[in-house]
């Protein structure tokens, strides 16, 4: 049995509609956030879940650590089910949510870790040497004496990690945890994750929407919309089947140009320059480039893969969400 | 003991974040000193005005005011989490954040709200309570202290679970239902007066809905030497345990009612 098990997981919300007009009450409509989702995770492993907004993620996590009571389907993760006995299952999972602090605002952060310890009921030791461990992986040493509210958004971030790890869950939820951190804090966010996934075998699940934490952080992806589990597997696979679309920009010399391009790519043009976007799989490259070539002597020439937000926003698009 | 300790805790941790800005938070204990002296201004006045009021001394109404104030205010010193920041709890997802950790909700919600500025309006409740007293005659004897603290005491639990009926309804409905304000502030408002000079619907809210009337009245009533209708002696210590009794009650709906939490997006 694998360490997470999900079988058909259901939840829907009721939402009170805006009350018409000539209407006493106000219409309640359903909607369903998740319609059956399945999915099995390993031990140790490193899962990033994607899906447009609303697509159900939250709600996924959320009921994955107990916060959520589902309306149908079994889950069960280490041989616990989330929303049963919730003060026993939540001591062994750590959530950091990238919207919303969890540690106390206005005392300085060694405070909130120090009662974290009593939260958790750790002991001493225990808590002394995860505490070194984990502020010399995040290089939290010199923020420790400064309240929350004044750190950067990456500081913040760090100590929020440092936070949640302290009781050494086994698995950790991340709801989008680069949200609105500069390069640099991403790069040291997501080096710290892969350190505690080798390190210490945390099993490690995390939603977002920055395709580069997918690519540089895990090794499966799954992708959720509209309640419903589209994909689940390794990011190149997923890729490869949205990855279907080349744009060539052409520069000429000279400004006589007339170009005819085969049957099937399209052609646009910004001053000089002639941007095509066509599908290899349909139009071999090479009868491009031989009637590229016919039009006129070419002084530049370009040619792109798509743009990884662009794949996502295609298959989006192609899976109608 | 653990949650004890955690609560203390919680608490000094409180008082520092209150203490990291010390200006507003002198003005806003100052600002509470004024609005509770004034709210004792009202009772010397109708002291003033009328010398009895159904046969209470105006020394009995300051006692019966000092005792509510007493027990409101240090409700709302220690019970911040429940009598006042639970809606915004909800509504932020804060919550969410307590039912990831490992202790008792409630044990969390009391944890993480607390209000020294009351501390000003529990002054002005004591020295109330202290004139009323001394006006009255009252003899102090081991019995009339303990009756005292168990009547404070159990108000206490008994505001606590009022409150909690808006708390209960703020995990349904995500917005906070200040109708429950009605029995709550308003309960306070009108039971710092003794509850006999009201007529009977209101008695019977006061004594079965919000029963101040049996954890304030009764006691109150003995401590100033007015036994109601010649009832034994122990009737002091056993109704108060009423509120006692509202506490439990509302603690078994609230978690009933986490049950139905539905959290909000993010």
């Amino acid at each position: 049995m694998s360490y997470i098990e999900v079988d058909g997981l259901k939840k829907t919300f009721t939402v009170k509609k805006k009350r018409e007009k000539g209407k006493l009450l106000r219409e309640k409509q359903t909607v369903e956030a998740l319609k059956g989702v399945s999915f099995s995770v390993e031990k140790g492993e490193l899962v990033g879940y994607i899906g447009p907004n609303g697509a159900g993620k939250s709600t996924t996590v959320k009921i994955l650590s107990g916060i959520l009571t589902p309306d149908g389907g079994k889950a069960n993760v280490g041989g616990r089910v989330p929303w049963v006995d919730r003060k026993e299952y939540v001591k062994h999972i750590g959530v950091v949510f990238g919207q919303r602090s969890q540690l106390w605002w206005d005392v300085p952060i060694i405070d909130s870790f120090s009662l974290l310890k009593d939260i958790y009921k750790l002991s001493s030791g225990d808590y002394e040497k995860r505490l070194k461990e984990l502020k010399d992986a995040l290089q939290l040493e010199e923020l420790l004496r400064t309240p929350l509210r004044l750190l950067s958004l990456g500081q913040r971030m760090r100590a929020e990690l440092c936070g949640s790890l302290l009781h050494r869950p086994e698995l950790l939820f991340l709801d989008e945890p680069t949200i609105g951190l500069d390069a640099v804090s991403k790069i040291a966010l997501r080096d710290f994750l892969k350190w505690e996934n080798k390190e210490n075998g945390t099993t490690i699940m995390l939603t977002t929407h920055d395709m580069e934490d997918i690519a540089a952080l895990c090794s499966r992806v799954m992708v959720l919309g509209h309640g419903q589990k589209l994909f689940d597997g390794k990011l190149p696979d997923l890729l490869e089947r949205f990855d279907t679309v080349r744009t060539v920009s052409v520069k000429y010399d000279g400004t006589d140009i007339s170009l005819k391009v085969p049957e099937g790519a399209s052609v646009s043009q910004k001053d000089n320059e002639f941007f095509i976007t066509y599908c290899p799989k349909e139009i071999p490259t090479a009868r491009l480039l031989v009637a590229l070539q016919d039009a006129g002597t070419i002084s530049e020439m370009t040619l792109q893969p798509e743009n990884i937000d662009h794949l996502i926003a295609a298959m989006y698009k192609e899976l109608d969400l | 003991m653990d949650t004890v300790r955690l609560y203390i805790r919680s608490m000094g941790m409180l008082l520092r974040s209150h203490l990291q800005y010390p200006a507003s938070f002198v003005m806003q204990t100052l600002a509470q000193l004024v609005m509770e002296a004034g709210e004792m201004m009202v009772v010397i006045l109708v002291v003033d005005r009328f010398e009895k009021l159904k046969g209470w001394t105006g020394g009995n109404l300051f006692f019966f005011f000092g005792l509510m104030s007493v027990s409101f205010y240090i409700t709302e010193f220690f019970g911040r989490g429940i009598t006042g920041d639970f809606p915004s709890m909800v509504r932020t997802g804060k919550l969410d954040t307590i039912l990831l950790r490992p202790r008792g909700v409630l044990t969390q919600v009391l944890c993480s709200g607390m209000d020294p500025r009351r501390i000003t309006c529990i002054a002005v409740g004591t020295v109330a309570l202290i004139m009323g007293s001394r006006m009255s005659g009252v003899e102090w004897s081991a019995l009339k202290v303990l009756a005292l603290i168990e009547s404070i005491g159990m108000s206490c639990l008994l505001i606590l679970g009022l409150f909690m009926i808006e708390s209960i309804f703020c995990i349904h409905s995500v917005k906070s239902v200040e109708l429950v304000n009605a029995i709550t502030y308003g309960g306070r408002s009108a039971c710092q007066y003794p509850i006999d000079i009201y007529p009977t619907p209101l008695k019977v809210m006061f004594t079965v809905l919000a029963p101040f009337a049996l954890t304030l009245h009764v006691p109150a009533a003995w401590i100033l030497g007015k036994p109601l209708y010649g009832w034994p002696i122990w009737t002091v210590f056993v109704t108060p345990l009423s509120g006692a009794a509202v506490f439990f009650i509302m603690t078994a709906l609230f978690h009933r009612g986490m049950r139905y939490y539905r959290s909000t997006g993010s």
